[in-house]
């Protein structure tokens, strides 16, 4: 103890750098924990408590209940579901829905089919709707509709309505309800939950109670404690309960999943035979799991950084270890020489490896609390909720403890293995050993690539060995194996240099070449160079894929799905909010021919405008190609044109037939507006009589243009062929617009018969009234009343097979190759295509069987074929302008807004995803640090073992700056190559490694693949960092050495 | 021989200071040396040898007193000077050699050649004399590490004398010799001085090196006392 105090107190500089190195790395796996335990907990508490309503309500849908136990089932229902989610509060909404009751006779005129309507009561009914006219209901039997319902039925405020029986079901008294209001409602508020889905009407509906179809309307909406008490049966009621998770742990959340997991049987057991249907929907166990898997991603993540920060200290500690045997090694062989054995030996070393490992933990453990506290503090763990006061934990201790005590080890085994010789030579032995570690080392390392390489794409988010020990392994053996190119490179530099003329230069070079010790330090430094360059660029690389995944994800800049089905104008309205390119868009499944996809896993059809496919769509491509190259093969060859209809204006329609009974035609228009949105329109039965119809106005909006007619021809009494002529007048326009439009105004005859229709033609002319279009066919009412027999004109001809671009997934499942030619199904039309390109993935469909076509195109092809329907599903903007854009566009209420911007946020900002990105930034800064200290102490034991040596230079004649010069030169000589040799250590591992190591949200291989990124500036800086902290380092040493390198040490030497 | 001597030292006071604890390490010394002659400076360990050689080559300064090398007043001379004076006059030979490991024997004479620019034919003529003149011409290419400690002494003196000193110090330069290797390097040193005429202070214990010198200077405690040349070496008085 004597002697481990006393040398303590002598070559306190030598283990205050042990003790610095040991504290580095204990501090390093202490915050690593942390991240991995503290703040991998937080985040889940973090994530549950952010994640959207719709991931963590539990919803009952109870279906059928009688009048009577209405009131009992809601109450039950919303007793058992608390009771589920308990101890989380809970709140619940519930809404009802009737069985259909008889409208009546003097609404919904004009029609043989039943009229029905339904009653909704909503508990929340104004934060559903915005009121448009009127008044909330505030009494028993209010009610207010909806626009469409209001509309259809000509209902206003102060109206009285009576609903009458109950078609299926025991008789129960009528209901009185009166109208107080209009309203609107607003979207992602539960309206897909409507039976009509807001529509307001029906036509032809069965819900299953009846034989024969009725016109359905709806919903009267009431105040469902109004509604419950009326007796009426509710044909389906739902209860949803929210579960404020503001205050999670882990151990209350597992427990709600588990009782989540047997709700249905609790629910079944309470409600009894008192409801038809009982079934419980709720996220909330999928969202704690793929939390959880989240989670499990991350930490493995920053488990294989703590194993590079681990070994990147036992790597300092070892170079530390040896420099400082090296520098004891005269006590120790005189130790050895006064008869103390290798085990007192030991002995010596463990009490002062022990009291470094006690000194280290002890400052490591507040040490490592600050560090991660104070990473919380910093971006991205702060942008996610998740900072944190300092605090220990008990996983934290045990890290530090264990991995000071490790290090610890490290330094006794150093001190007490056999003293080399003192000679700069090395033995064959030591040399055999070291060739025998690096092969070993690079043998470990290409398995661990191998092991990445070949890891499965599919999600596998728990932590495995190889993918913690890889990168540290292959950045070992990296930095091993460029040393070994290193020393040949500076045996060449010593050949050259000695050509020279002075002695400075050549000497400096021998010194870095020949001493065997000059590149001590040299692992260190290369590792820790490569493990701060691969930390950079991985981080890079992360980020990027993060970036990658959410371009892709979205597909677009700003998708906003719709809620409900969109109008005329909109697109105008979006374009006007967030001025940027707007498309309507179709996402949707569909079939391929006959295949449906694998279960679960439809493929997906995309569809937007693809004239604008630069602007609009996102997601990397491959080969150079850009999204405009894509779209340029997809894209129609021309616009479609159009006649323009004026706002309003009312389109009038005759026709003539031949014959007693004239047939009868249903027009439908197809309308778009300038976004290129379509929008159909259908008008009433028309007779074939030469009367003249008003259709009703089909234009909603200024801008649009008619582009596709389709005329299904029936006739109540069948016959023989007849010709059939019908004339379509648009107003005129406006004196700007060409009358005629000049488009290629095209007739067809729709399948499945088209030879029920024949010789369809059609022409367009300018008349004093407008725009006329002559239609004309001769038409075989023979057969089935409502057979197929439709004339359909369209401002464009047959387009012939949609051009698609299908994903390498899509072609590889498939089997298709550009030119192929497959049908796809949109809606229930289906459509030809073929295939023009095989992209990597298609836009919002990331590793999707998919097909990404023009929507216009795909329009084309099934209005030819008598389908005015419009398929889309959301709209799309590219470019949005502004911070803003997102707000503006969900403040429309048409539909949830997704953005690029805000799914790359999650995806690098999102509680369970940050703490990747901050241990990367912790350990960049140790490498550097550890690096650093490595130079110090590389340079200062060097100097001071070599100071006679130095003086002796004087003594030769060579001034101080000469020796300084000489100094630096040959640290600069090592440093200079052994940094480029990390930095390309750590370039190569970015290059093979990182892409691996990306894993998406799910622990799945990320879609689209991981490219590596080397980010030059900040690579570049880093490097500048490492090297002029290097030189600083070494010339501060050398000068302060080359001070005392006076006669002094003449006069001690031997 | 000149009349002007090679090195006049003259008051020459050198104090170094441990803790409390002041140590007069030369104390007012003063002696001329003549061009050409080979003077041995004896005395025991810790009496002020090395000090005073590494004053007169200016590696050291002394608090008081002045020193002349060929004229050359070292004290009065900064960094630069000084480090022009060791090139140019003054070469040192150490007890343990001083030789750069990682220099091979040729690359070692090379050295201060190299410092002064010599052209590389000229130098590598010239170390290839030096090494033929010490007898070493075929270990050449092999490093300190790989010679004798003889080998070594003799590489060292012939590094020292690659850029024509006038004045050349040895500190010990048999101390870590046998006897036999020892007497070799001695006689090599004699010849020196015969051949090339370069005048050489030696600090030296071995009798026979005195017997060599043409004058021994004997030093204890700081102070200087001289005996006649190749007089067997006589301890002093005070001496333990």
């Amino acid at each position: 103890m004597r002697l481990v105090s006393r040398r303590a107190r002598a070559q306190w500089p030598l283990l205050a750098a042990l003790l610095g190195v040991v504290t580095i790395g204990a501090t390093v796996l202490g915050t690593c924990t942390l991240l991995v335990t503290r703040t991998a907990e937080r985040a889940l508490e973090v994530a549950v408590a952010r994640a959207a309503p719709s991931a963590v309500d539990v919803t009952v849908y109870t279906g059928t209940v009688e009048g009577r136990d209405t009131p009992s089932v809601a109450a039950d229902t919303r007793t058992v579901v608390a009771s589920t989610l308990a101890p989380f509060p809970v709140t619940t909404t519930a809404r009802a829905s009737t069985v259909l009751r008889a409208l009546p006779p003097g609404l919904a005129t004009g029609t043989t089919v039943p009229a029905q309507a339904y009653l909704s009561g909503l508990d929340d009914l104004p934060a559903r709707s915005e009121l448009v006219t009127g008044r909330w209901p505030q009494h028993p039997g209010d009610a207010v509709l909806l626009e469409s319902t209001a509309q259809l039925l000509g209902l206003t405020p102060g109206r009285r309505v009576r609903l009458g029986a109950e078609l299926a079901h025991a008789p129960v008294p009528p209901i009185d309800v009166l109208v107080v209001g209009v309203v609107r409602p607003l979207p992602a508020r539960g309206w897909d939950r409507d039976p009509l889905a807001t529509a307001g009407s029906a036509a032809g509906y069965r819900d299953g109670r009846f034989m024969q179809p009725v016109n359905a309307y709806g919903p009267f909406l009431v105040d469902l404690a109004d509604l419950v008490t009326t007796g009426a049966t509710v044909d389906r009621m739902e209860v949803t309960a929210h579960p404020d998770l503001s205050h999670s742990n882990r151990h209350d959340l597992e427990t709600v999943v588990e009782a989540v997991d047997g709700v249905d049987r609790r629910l079944a057991g309470t409600l009894g035979d008192r409801v038809q249907l009982a079934r419980v929907a709720s996220e909330l166990p999928a969202t704690l799991r793929s939390a959880d898997d989240q989670r499990h991603v991350t930490a493995a993540a920053v488990l294989a950084i703590a194993v590079l920060g681990g070994v990147l200290a036992a790597t300092a500690l070892v170079l530390a270890g040896r420099l400082t045997t090296g520098i004891r090694a005269d006590e120790t062989a005189l130790r050895s020489a006064l008869g103390a054995s290798r085990r007192q030996l030991a002995a010596t070393a463990t009490v002062e490896a022990g009291f470094v490992a006690a000194v280290a933990a002890a400052l490591a453990i507040p040490a490592s609390s600050a560090l991660h506290a104070g990473l919380t503090h910093l971006p991205p763990l702060d942008g996610a909720g998740l900072t944190v006061r300092p605090a220990v934990v008990g996983a934290q201790v045990l890290a530090v403890v264990g991995g000071a005590l490790v290090l610890a080890a490290v330094l006794i085994v150093l001190a007490i293995r056999p003293v080399p010789a003192a000679s700069d030579q090395r033995t064959r032995r030591e040399l055999l050993a070291r060739s025998g570690a690096d092969l070993m080392l690079a043998v470990f390392a290409a398995a661990g690539w191998w092991q990445l390489y070949a890891q499965p794409t599919d999600a596998s988010p728990r932590a495995d060995a190889v993918r913690m020990l890889a990168p540290a392994l292959l950045l070992t053996a990296g930095a091993a194996l460029a040393l070994r190119v290193v020393l040949p490179a500076l045996r060449g530099a010593d050949r050259l240099a000695y050509r020279a003329r002075g002695l400075a230069f050549p000497l400096a070079v021998a010194e870095a070449a020949r001493r065997p010790q000059a590149v001590a330090a040299g692992l260190l430094v290369g590792l820790a160079c490569a493990a701060g360059t691969f930390g950079l660029a991985f981080d890079d690389t992360w980020h990027q894929s993060q970036r990658d995944q959410a371009a892709l994800a979205v597909g677009t800049d700003l998708a906003l799905t719709l809620s409900t089905a969109p109008v005329a104008g909109d697109g105008a309205v979006l374009s006007a909010a967030t001025a940027g390119a707007v498309s309507p868009a179709l996402d949707r499944g569909t079939a391929v021919g006959q295949w449906l996809g694998s279960a679960g896993d439809a493929p997906r059809l995309v569809a937007v405008d693809t004239t604008r496919a630069d602007a609009l769509l996102r997601g990397r491509l491959d080969n150079d190609r850009g999204w405009a190259d894509v779209g340029a093969t997809l894209a129609p060859p021309t616009r479609v044109n159009g006649l323009a209809v004026p706002a309003g204006a009312p389109l009038v329609l005759s026709g003539t037939a031949a014959g007693d009974t004239p047939p009868v035609v249903t027009p439908r228009l197809m309308l778009q507006d300038a976004t290129g949105l379509r929008t159909a329109c259908t008008g009433p039965a028309v007779p074939l009589d030469g009367r003249e119809f008003r259709l009703p106005a089909c234009a909603t909006a200024d801008g649009l243009r008619l582009v596709a007619v389709a005329l299904p021809v029936t006739a109540d009494a069948g016959g023989g062929p007849v010709a059939v002529a019908v004339t379509l007048t648009v107003p005129p326009a406006g004196p700007a617009e060409d009358p005629t439009d000049g488009s290629d105004w095209t007739a067809t005859s729709a399948p499945p018969i088209p030879s029920r229709l024949r010789d369809p033609t059609v022409m367009v002319s300018a008349t004093p009234t407008g725009t006329t279009l002559r239609m004309a066919a001769t038409v075989d009412l023979g057969g089935v009343e409502d057979a197929a027999r439709t004339l359909v004109a369209t401002a464009f001809p047959d387009p012939g097979p949609v051009p698609v671009a299908v994903s390498a997934r899509f072609a590889s499942e498939v089997g298709v190759e550009s030119g192929s030619q497959l049908s796809v199904t949109v809606g229930i039309t289906p459509v030809p295509v073929v295939v023009t390109e095989v992209v990597p993935a298609v836009p919002s469909a990331p590793g999707a069987v998919a097909v990404l076509a023009d929507l216009d195109t795909l329009s084309r092809a099934r209005a030819v074929t008598g389908d005015l329907t419009f398929p889309v599903d959301a709209w799309w903007v590219g470019h949005p302008a502004g911070p803003g854009a997102a707000e503006r566009a969900t403040a429309l209420h048409l539909g949830a807004v997704a953005t690029r911007e805000a799914e790359t946020a999650r995806l690098i900002g999102g509680p369970l995803l940050a703490g990747l990105p901050a241990a990367l930034r912790l350990i960049v800064p140790a490498a550097a640090l550890l690096l650093l200290a490595g130079v110090v102490l590389h340079v200062t034991c060097d100097l001071q073992a070599r100071a006679v040596e130095v003086t002796r230079l004087r003594g030769l004649g060579m001034s101080r700056r000469g020796i300084r010069a000489v100094l630096l030169g040959q640290h600069a000589g090592v440093l200079l190559p052994v940094l480029a040799a990390g930095a390309a250590v750590g370039a190569l591992a970015t290059r093979v490694v990182a892409p691996l190591l990306v894993r998406s949200e799910t622990g799945a291989a990320p879609v689209p693949a991981t490219q590596a990124h080397w980010p030059w500036p900040a690579e570049a800086a880093l490097l500048a960092v490492l090297l002029a902290g290097c030189m600083l380092a070494v010339a501060v040493v050398v000068t302060v050495q080359v001070r005392r390198a006076d006669a002094t040490h003449l006069r001690v030497a031997p | 021989m000149s009349s002007e001597p090679m090195l006049s030292v003259r008051g020459v006071h050198r104090r170094f200071r441990t803790g409390p604890t002041v140590v007069h390490a030369l104390n007012g010394v003063s002696f001329d040396v003549a061009a050409g002659s080979m003077v041995a400076l004896v005395g025991r360990s810790g009496s002020g040898k090395t000090t005073l050689l590494n004053v007169i080559g200016g590696l050291d300064r002394p608090d008081a007193g002045t020193v002349h090398v060929d004229g050359t007043d070292v004290t009065a001379l900064d960094e630069d000077g000084l480090s022009r004076l060791r090139r140019e006059k003054v070469s040192y030979v150490f007890q343990s050699f001083g030789l750069i490991p990682v220099l091979s024997a040729a690359e070692n004479v090379a050295a201060p050649l190299r410092m002064a620019r010599v052209a590389p034919t000229e130098r590598e003529r010239r170390v290839e004399l030096l090494l033929e003149l010490i007898g070493l011409a075929d270990h050449a290419r092999q490093r300190p590490a790989e010679l004798s400690g003889g080998q070594q002494q003799r590489v060292a003196i012939a590094r020292a004398l690659a850029a024509s000193p006038q004045l050349l110090l040895a500190d010990e330069p048999t101390g870590q010799l046998d006897a036999e290797t020892g007497l070799s390097v001695m006689a090599l040193l004699r010849g020196i001085v015969e051949s090339e005429g370069v005048t050489v202070l030696v600090s030296t214990h071995d009798a026979v090196m005195m017997a060599l010198a043409d004058r021994v200077i004997r030093i204890h405690d700081g102070h200087l006392d001289e005996q006649a040349a190749g007089q067997p070496y006589a301890p002093a008085p005070d001496a333990r």
